[in-house]
């Protein structure tokens, strides 16, 4: 299918929902304002403080066993200076994103949601690390919410998406070729009409439209390739939607490791059979993170 | 006695580096009372002291001693699950429509460390299933090999006990398997799919000949070998496995710096490695 059918479909998809979540004007903002060199702390506090939910949500966060703080943290720049500058984005996206997506109503559970999501995120500056990636922040973020066009389908299309995912149960099939084949569009297109909706800085739009085809990517390609590799390895390493989705690939046939291939050749040594054990190991903070964000309880897991 | 975090790091990637594998932060308690143990029996106080003699000259004897301790020689059948998965759902169909077109209709799989036998039988188990639909008129040839001719008879025996059967999906327990007085024994449909040979996987002569296999599988033997001696044994599986074949290792092995032609192919749970 035309690219342009795709994203013509997927634009009439969100225009048609008209409760759609926003994103706080102010999250975009700090988003915008992080990605300019010489930004001080100052400027993004008094901003942020514009918007009192975010304000005590950023302290809420702050003060949950993710960060533990040693002493309560009671003030906004406090906040923002125990994170240091380079967490801010992730924390106010994080927020905002949590306040928009926080129910859990979709065809996918929330929880699996945002352990990919978070999955993806770290392993995405694992790898940004890896290959000499300047912006190890903007690759983690980028990891966080490439898979944004997810939520749209499994909360505004839950009866066609749940369909969807019957439809591919244990068979070796990517969701992104079932939607394009059932639903004539997918998540990549769909995220980047929500991220463009939401003014979102260029280089996130194009990572949720190319993480799946990093070769496409004009400005970022190296970033979408992170991504691309982040996401199929957390896809076979037990952050897969729940094992909604059947993953399997051969890494030297695939193009995000190809590019990062063209742009670190030692990437050709990394021990990927090492990697895939750790992030094995990181599952377990994943889940504590996501579990401390929504309040999860779990029965003890062995 | 309690090991720190830095010092379970420090001989994990040890035992990582040496015999390629991995011990998961989950197993820390496991690692910790195995340790513990090594250490009584040499007479060392703390773990940098137990270190240290793992890596001093005399550190590859007393690694055979904890690598002892810390991996469990039982097997049992439909032990790697996900790897099995990735076989039904992917691997195999993938195999059968490239030799459909060549119209070779011959499926060879090699257990490589068969000892008592349930990795060969569980694979006979499940390829037998596909007889009437994927397999339909192809031929099946599971070979086992093993060094130690005790468990090659028992394999050929096909009676196990509980622990080794605990793990058989209800549909091939009901059709493959007889309990009689706590034992399981089991079918000689399936038992006629396998033969099982020894064979030291060091041994060159033999190796050249065990040629054509479409799936292999090697694990938990790898790593008490040498680098050297895992080099020359890889290069082995990697000459006699076809083009479009997979060769499997143990769940948390690793591979990495033993063989750079081989690639790996990633699924739920595991990867395996393909020319």
């Amino acid at each position: 299918m035309d690219r342009n059918d795709l994203m013509e479909k997927a634009q009439q998809m969100v225009d048609q929902v008209d409760d759609m979540p926003t994103i706080p004007a102010v999250a975009t903002q700090v988003l915008h304002l992080l990605d300019q060199p010489d930004t001080e702390i100052e400027e993004v506090a008094n901003l942020m403080l514009s918007d009192p939910v975010m304000t005590a949500r950023i302290l809420k966060l702050i003060n949950s066993p993710v960060f533990r703080p040693e002493r309560e943290i009671t003030s906004l720049k406090m906040a923002l200076v125990y994170l240091g500058m380079r967490h801010i984005r992730e924390v106010a996206l994080t927020t905002s994103l949590i306040s928009a997506f926080g129910e859990d109503t979709g065809a996918l559970k929330l929880d699996s949601f945002w352990e990919h999501s978070f999955g993806v995120g770290m392993a995405s500056k694992i790898i940004a690390k890896k290959v000499g990636y300047k912006d190890l922040e903007k690759a983690y973020i980028a990891g966080i919410i490439h898979d944004l066009g997810e939520v749209f389908l499994s909360t505004y299309m839950r009866e066609e998406f749940n369909k969807l995912l019957v439809s591919i149960r244990n068979q070796p099939a990517m969701l992104v070729d079932a939607e394009i084949q059932q639903l004539g569009t997918s998540h990549c297109e769909i995220g980047l009409c929500m991220a463009q909706k939401w003014n979102f800085p260029e280089a996130y739009c194009e990572v949720i439209a190319h993480h799946h085809a990093p070769a496409g990517a004009l400005t970022e390609p190296v970033l979408c390739a992170i991504v691309n590799l982040a996401d199929l390895f957390c896809c076979v390493r037990g952050l897969d939607y729940a094992g909604q989705e059947w993953v399997c690939f051969n890494l030297e046939e695939e193009e995000g490791w190809q590019i990062l291939k063209n742009l670190s050749p030692h990437l050709a040594e990394m021990d990927v059979e090492r990697f895939c054990y750790e992030l094995d190991d990181a599952l377990i903070d994943i889940r504590a993170l996501v579990d401390s964000i929504f309040g999860v309880k779990r029965p003890s897991e062995a | 006695m309690a090991i720190s975090d830095k010092d379970f790091e420090t001989i994990r990637d040890y035992i990582y580096t040496i015999c390629g594998i991995h011990f998961h932060a989950s197993k820390k308690y496991f690692l910790e009372s195995r340790l513990t143990k090594r250490m009584d029996a040499t007479g060392l106080k703390s773990c940098n002291e137990y270190y240290q003699l793992l890596k001093s000259m005399r550190g590859s004897e007393e690694l055979k001693f904890l690598m002892d301790e810390i991996t469990t020689n039982e097997t049992y059948f439909f032990r790697n699950v996900p790897q099995l998965n990735a076989l039904e759902t992917k691997l195999l169909p993938e195999i059968v429509e490239i030799k459909n077109k060549m119209g070779f209709r011959k499926l060879r799989i090699w257990s490589a460390a068969s000892s008592s036998g349930e990795e060969a039988y569980t694979m006979a188990m499940i390829l037998m299933e596909k007889r009437s639909t994927l397999l339909k008129d192809w031929i099946i040839e599971i070979v086992g090999t093993d060094i130690n001719e005790t468990v090659i008879a028992q394999a050929k025996e096909g009676i196990y006990n509980a622990y080794s059967v605990r793990n058989i999906p209800e549909m091939y327990r009901r059709k493959y398997i007889r309990e009689e007085k706590g034992s399981f024994i089991l079918s000689p449909d399936v038992k006629k799919f396998v033969t099982f040979n020894k064979l030291n996987l060091y041994d060159d002569n033999k190796m050249i000949f065990m040629k054509t296999f479409d799936v292999i599988f090697c694990a938990n033997v790898l790593i008490y070998f040498d680098v050297a001696a895992k080099t020359k044994v890889v290069q082995h599986f990697y000459n006699n496995l076809q083009p479009y074949g997979y060769f499997f290792v143990g769940q948390s092995e690793s591979l990495h710096g033993v063989n750079d032609k081989f690639k790996t192919v990633h699924f739920p749970g595991g990867f395996t490695y393909k020319k």
